[in-house]
């Protein structure tokens, strides 16, 4: 009679998740002005800089085990906080994308298509990357972050700029 | 009590047979073929069990059963069909992407036939007939995997932010009804024993009477993407994109 009332439970709370996020499908903003005011700045150079394992070998090199430790755990959870950011601001393109996609000119509709996918790509990375960071704050010496993130997202803040040339993305590459 | 479980079973395939008229003359078949064939089904398996149950006697019941058994087993599968056109109409259509996606989706399939072969073991048998018992596995897995897979889905593309068209949230909505109140009956009908059978049973059928309903509405809503606002690109903003072109391809 437990397992039943255990997976009963999970039914429900399965059932008020579903309508929750259909719910918020209805009701989510898409005001591309109010999106717009939503992004963050990202300094890519400065997080390509706290992800490079050349740099991470010198500060190990010439600084003491205990201070190197300190040291790395604040450049990971500063390197946390900009893929949070990278990421957040990729959720919002993806919603710029998507409306862009709809636009009559193929020359819109395409750059939108690879804004999309890049900005998808980015979200996809920032999932795998936290968590591995995160791990790395457990053990500081463990090189964990693939430098591909910092490409990506590079790439669409170019793609950013490109399309804005072509469609209302509203200041947005301003905040990248 | 009676007429309430006529009602749940009658009124909800005859609103069904509106879904699949409505489908037809919508073309649904043509860009939701999977969710158009469940219908139909359903709706096929329906008069069959109508039809039986005015010829079927307490010593052929078994004829009753088995029927209902395999039309679980198909619907199931049908179940399974639509939950991939979900995935591919929302998600691996729109991206190029798709060969990192696709992975995943079958890893949380794998995951969940894995969890029900586990957890419908675990569950008490309902009865000492087998076929019964069958019956009962097979719902109760269908049920675990559509909503586990309806809730990954879900969960994708609020994390990947991607937003769904009306019809498709519309179909997703009512497997998701259906579902997690079959999963819940299937669990309760294990742990209650005989004694809830018919209580389970009218929440279920209430269940499916729901998402019948929802996928009407949804059906008679237009079919489109969230709409965006906001107003057009100023000149002095076509500027600042040049300027800032510049900037980025001088770096």
């Amino acid at each position: 009679m437990i397992l039943a009332s255990v997976i009963v439970v999970l039914a429900f709370l399965a059932l008020f998740f579903i309508l929750h996020v259909v719910k918020g499908h209805h009701a989510t903003g898409r005001d591309l002005d109010q999106l717009a005011s939503r992004l963050q700045a990202v300094d890519v150079n400065a997080f390509r800089n706290l992800i490079d394992e050349r740099e991470e070998e010198y500060l190990r090199e010439h600084l003491p085990q205990r201070e190197f430790r300190g040291i790395q755990r604040e450049r990971k959870l500063a390197a946390i906080e900009y893929i949070r950011c990278a990421s957040a601001n990729a959720a919002i393109l993806i919603r710029l994308a998507e409306a862009a996609r709809e636009d009559p000119d193929p020359a819109v509709a395409q750059a939108a298509e690879k804004l999309f996918d890049n900005a998808l790509r980015v979200r996809l990375y920032s999932f795998r990357v936290v968590p591995r960071l995160y791990a790395g704050l457990l053990f500081p010496g463990a090189s964990l972050v693939p430098s591909d993130l910092a490409d990506a997202y590079d790439t669409i803040t170019r793609q950013v700029v490109m399309l804005g040339l072509q469609y209302p993305t509203r200041g947005m590459s301003a905040s990248l | 009590m009676l007429f309430l479980r006529y009602y749940l079973w009658v009124v909800p395939h005859v609103l069904l047979g509106i879904v699949v008229i409505v489908s037809f003359r919508k073309r649904l078949y043509q860009t939701l073929p999977a969710f158009f064939a469940f219908a139909v089904f359903q709706l096929v398996q329906f008069l069959v069990l109508f039809t039986v149950t005015k010829f079927v006697t307490p010593s052929s019941i078994h004829i009753y059963v088995w029927l209902l058994t395999c039309g679980a087993l198909i619907g199931a599968l049908l179940q399974l069909a639509v939950l991939y056109e979900l995935v591919r109409t929302v998600i691996l259509s729109r991206t190029s992407l798709q060969r990192v996606l696709r992975p995943l989706f079958a890893f949380a399939l794998a995951i969940l036939v894995l969890a029900s072969a586990v957890t419908s073991g675990s569950l008490r048998d309902v009865g000492r007939e087998r076929i019964m018992n069958g019956f009962e596995t097979l719902d109760f897995s269908s049920n675990l995997i559509l909503a586990g897979m309806l809730v990954t889905i879900l969960l994708f593309s609020r994390a990947l932010n991607i937003s769904w068209r009306s019809r498709a949230t519309g179909v997703a909505l009512g497997f998701g009804t259906s579902a997690c109140i079959g999963l819940a009956a299937a669990a309760l009908r294990s742990g209650l024993g005989k004694s809830a059978f018919v209580g389970v049973d009218v929440m279920q059928m209430a269940a499916f009477h729901v998402s019948v309903v929802i996928w009407i509405v949804y059906l008679f809503l237009p079919d489109r993407t969230p709409a965006f606002a906001g107003s057009g690109l100023a000149k002095s903003e076509i500027q600042f994109w040049e300027q800032e072109l510049q900037r980025m391809t001088g770096q």
